[in-house]
């Protein structure tokens, strides 16, 4: 039987490209280079435990910043009280996260205007 | 905030006739009292941006009032002998079997309960052989997916018991067989009144209902049972026999029936199979063992709240129960069917029943490690999705593992569906009702069947129709309902597939498990878990399961094109080909000046995406087909399914690969049908865009107006 391996993405994200993090901020939905591409695949498969995910708090409006249990039933702890009120600002703004997690790099690239 | 799931239930059965008697079911977590207002959907699609929800309230279907309460759910599966065996003069007991534990657990797992004696798992992985207060335990945890054979024995005379266990595959490192026997304490009496369960604990019956504890994951093989010193058995069982059934009579055929609930797994490999057979029906002496898992569910078993019977003048379509109570609005979904009653409309809508079940309750968002990379955006929850995760007692999808990792291979309808109704889930059922909306606001006469009307029916319930359009995602076929949509196709019928991803997986019905599909997922196609080694047979019928392509009938035979590829992350559009010109498909789009078709839509902003198909006549595309039209510009968020491609290459996605990719197809069939397929389930979702007033819907309604013609398609028109 073959299962999924939590661990199973092993791309190296290099935190100094800051060309990619401003490529992404500037075209959300892509299309992508290939090298932002491998870091966007390496941030969706990332374990579940811990996973940044959006909690609709009032549907098509407000979403509040979570991460996943890992564990059957239990339910995604939030993160402090990050909300947004569009599904483009969180994911800038989870991709900037995820980075700073990967990498140790903060993302020095302005938010959007 | 108004909740969606402070009260949630189901409607049983799930489809009706009008003038036939739903029951609906409801579990309140708070309210004491709600009201319910029967509502026929128009469009359940609650998006403000989208086409607009819209329902029709039924004035016979306003109930206030009702009185609720919190009800129950047994999940577990597990097999119960009720009337168990009476003992008398017993000087010894011997209970033996073959077990396979599948998951390790905080909570012991109880695989074998009779009064008080019992079988279980402990949270540290030891077998135990349980005898009132007293324990005997294995000195070594058991290794999970490993057989073994195990014995536990009482010695009502001696004063002691043992158990033994044996790895039937023994491993270096690990105790391959023990015995470890020990006094009893005190003297217990057995206590035989009550039932014999395997694959969990008995709690208590409640007005002639079981409730059990303490489930176990695993299988379960061969039980036996012997008293004194009889070579022959008091009872046993043999699980490779009757494997359809839901229940099965001991080996001596006396009335120690075994029954099954919340259907554990039949059809299952057992200690002698041997990879020689991949089928129960070969060899079922491999298939002997049962597999319980400790979250199936078939019928949540609630009492009736309230009973829903709809009038003779009670149009067929997609129906909710919309309860209303303090703070609560929550839909409860139900169908009435038109079947075979007599219309005098000429278009049958083909509710896609099975795959709302197949989708029924999914949990990939929280389970499933690539969920998020398959849609290639963060994972968002609804309120009903949390409820879900956190209530795994409302039972699982296809999609779905269960807790031991084994995949979900029975979908029932008889629990809450919180994603299939007015909601944030929009794939399928709220997709499809873009369809229905597009049929009002064309107003075209139409009625609605389900899935189950045609397995049950077969295509005597199309025949009374011009034309049959299958929705958005019809995804789960059986057998019947397969080769009843080719002979209505073969005989004259007009059939519009309206969507991508079609007949694809090959699923069964069984008499024995009312509101259940079967599914075994096989080792192909787009899935989120592999069926397990020899065990992609259906129990129900005996069938293979998997890929409907894998047995020859690739959905391009059936309707011209077939599965090629997901598109989560944008839509695109169709080009016309320069085929379509031809006399026989120019009709398709009279009065349509551009050759792109659908650079709009409410999914992803185009009518090609989520889920699209392609023409291939190696695969089956009838020789007389013709694409008239094929996607353009699908990029690298089109990704090729895994059936796709033989052997590995990075050349998968739609920048790359032509086989990523929607053909639009069209054919005539012998009798004067004809079969036109869009090949993409965003197609549907593109058909109300701008008020209807665009290319998606002219050539959808060039196609319907021209199948509603008596005139016959010949096969050179």
């Amino acid at each position: 039987m073959l299962l999924y391996d939590p661990d199973g993405a092993i791309y190296n994200i290099d935190g100094t490209r800051m060309d990619l993090a401003k490529e992404y901020r500037d075209n959300l939905r892509g299309p992508f280079s290939l090298e932002l591409q491998r870091v966007l695949d390496k941030m969706r498969t990332t374990p579940l435990k811990g996973r940044l995910v959006l909690l609709v708090i009032e549907p098509f409006k407000i979403f509040r910043l979570a991460r996943l249990s890992g564990q059957r039933g239990v339910s995604p702890s939030t993160v402090q009280d990050v909300r947004y009120y569009s599904i483009a600002e969180a994911e800038w703004d989870i991709f900037k996260r995820r980075w700073l997690e990967l990498t140790g790099i903060s993302i020095s690239v302005s938010d959007p205007k | 905030m108004i909740s969606t799931t402070d009260i949630i239930g189901y409607c049983q059965p799930y489809e009706i006739a009008a003038q036939e008697t739903t029951e609906l079911k409801l579990s309140s977590n708070r309210p004491k009292t709600c009201s319910v207002k029967v509502m026929r959907i128009v469009c359940a699609d609650i998006d403000p941006n989208g086409p607009g929800e819209e329902f029709v309230e039924q004035s016979w279907g306003e109930t206030q009032n009702l009185a609720i309460d919190k009800q129950e759910i047994n999940a577990g599966s597990y097999a119960i002998v009720k009337p168990a065996p009476e003992l008398t003069s017993v000087d010894t007991i011997s209970i033996k079997m073959y077990i396979w534990p599948t998951k390790s657990s905080t909570n012991c797992q109880v695989i074998f309960n009779w009064g008080n004696v019992s079988f279980s798992i402990e949270t540290d992985g030891k077998l135990a052989f349980n005898f009132g207060s007293e324990s005997i335990i294995s000195p070594e945890p058991l290794l999970l997916r490993e057989w073994y054979e195990i014995e536990g024995v009482i010695n009502f005379k001696a004063n002691n018991f043992y158990l033994k266990n044996r790895m039937l595959n023994p491993v270096v490192g690990y105790l391959a067989k023990s015995k470890t026997t020990a006094e009893c304490t005190q003297t217990f009496l057995l206590t035989t009144q009550h039932p014999i369960i395997f694959g969990a604990k008995f709690k208590e019956s409640i007005h002639r209902r079981e409730f059990t504890s303490h489930h176990y994951n695993g299988k379960v093989e061969a039980p036996k049972i012997f008293v004194n010193k009889n070579k022959k058995p008091l009872v046993e069982w043999d699980f490779s026999k009757s494997i359809s059934k839901a229940s099965i009579l001991d080996k001596g055929y006396s009335k120690f029936k075994a029954t099954f609930i919340n259907a554990p797994m039949r059809g299952a490999t057992g200690y002698k199979w041997d990879g020689s057979v991949d089928s129960w029906r070969e060899k079922p002496s491999h298939y002997g063992s049962v597999h319980f898992h400790e979250d199936d569910i078939t019928d949540c078993e609630w009492q009736t709240i309230l009973k829903i019977t709809p009038p003779a003048q009670a149009r067929s379509g997609y129906y909710i129960a919309r309860i209303l109570a303090d703070g609560v609005q929550s839909d409860i979904p139900f169908f009435i069917t038109q079947r075979l009653k007599k219309s005098k409309n000429k278009i049958l809508f083909l509710a896609p029943t099975a795959t709302y079940k197949a989708y029924a309750n999914t949990h990939v968002k929280f389970d499933s490690h690539n969920t998020e990379n398959l849609f290639e955006a963060p994972i968002s929850f609804s309120e009903d999705e949390l409820y879900l995760n956190e209530h795994r007692e409302l039972g699982l999808s296809h999609y779905d593992t269960h807790a031991d990792d084994s995949g979900v291979v029975y979908v029932g309808d008889r629990r809450p569906m919180l994603n299939n109704r007015p909601g944030l889930y929009t794939f399928n059922y709220i997709n499809d009702t873009h369809i229905i909306k597009w049929l009002e606001k064309k107003n075209y006469g139409y009625e609605v069947a389900t899935d189950e009307d045609l397995n049950r029916l077969g295509h005597a319930l199309l025949d009374n129709y011009k034309v049959v359009i299958t929705a958005s995602h019809p995804e789960y076929y059986s057998t019947k309902m397969w080769d009843s949509l080719s002979y209505y196709q073969q005989n004259g019928g007009r059939h519009m597939y309206l969507g991508g991803n079609g007949f694809y997986w090959r699923i069964a019905y069984s008499d024995q498990y009312p509101g259940v599909i079967e599914h075994r997922r096989g080792v192909s196609g787009v899935r989120t878990w592999e069926g397990e080694p020899g065990e992609h047979h259906h129990s129900f019928n005996g069938e293979p399961g998997g890929l409907w392509r894998t047995y020859g009938r690739a959905p391009q035979s059936l309707v011209g094109n077939g599965f090629s590829s997901t598109m989560f992350v944008k839509s695109t559009y169709f080009r016309r080909s320069k085929e379509s010109y031809g006399q026989e498909t120019d009709f398709i789009f009279k009065n349509i000046n551009t050759d792109i078709i659908g650079d709009f839509g409410f999914r992803g902003g185009g009518c090609v995406g989520l889920e699209i198909d392609r023409w291939d006549q190696d695969l089956g595309s009838p020789h007389n087909s013709i694409v008239i039209a094929t996607s353009e510009n699908i990029g690298a968020g089109g990704l090729l399914t895994g059936e796709e491609f033989i052997t590995t290459t990075r050349a998968l996605d739609g920048d790359q690969n032509s086989r990523v990719r929607a053909d639009m197809v069209f054919f005539t069939t012998p009798g004067g049908g004809a079969v036109w397929s869009t090949g993409s389930i965003a197609w549907a979702t593109s058909l109300l865009w701008n008020d209807t007033k665009n290319s998606v819907s002219e050539v959808t309604q060039n196609v319907l107006n021209r199948f509603l013609e008596n005139k016959e398609f010949g096969l050179n028109e």
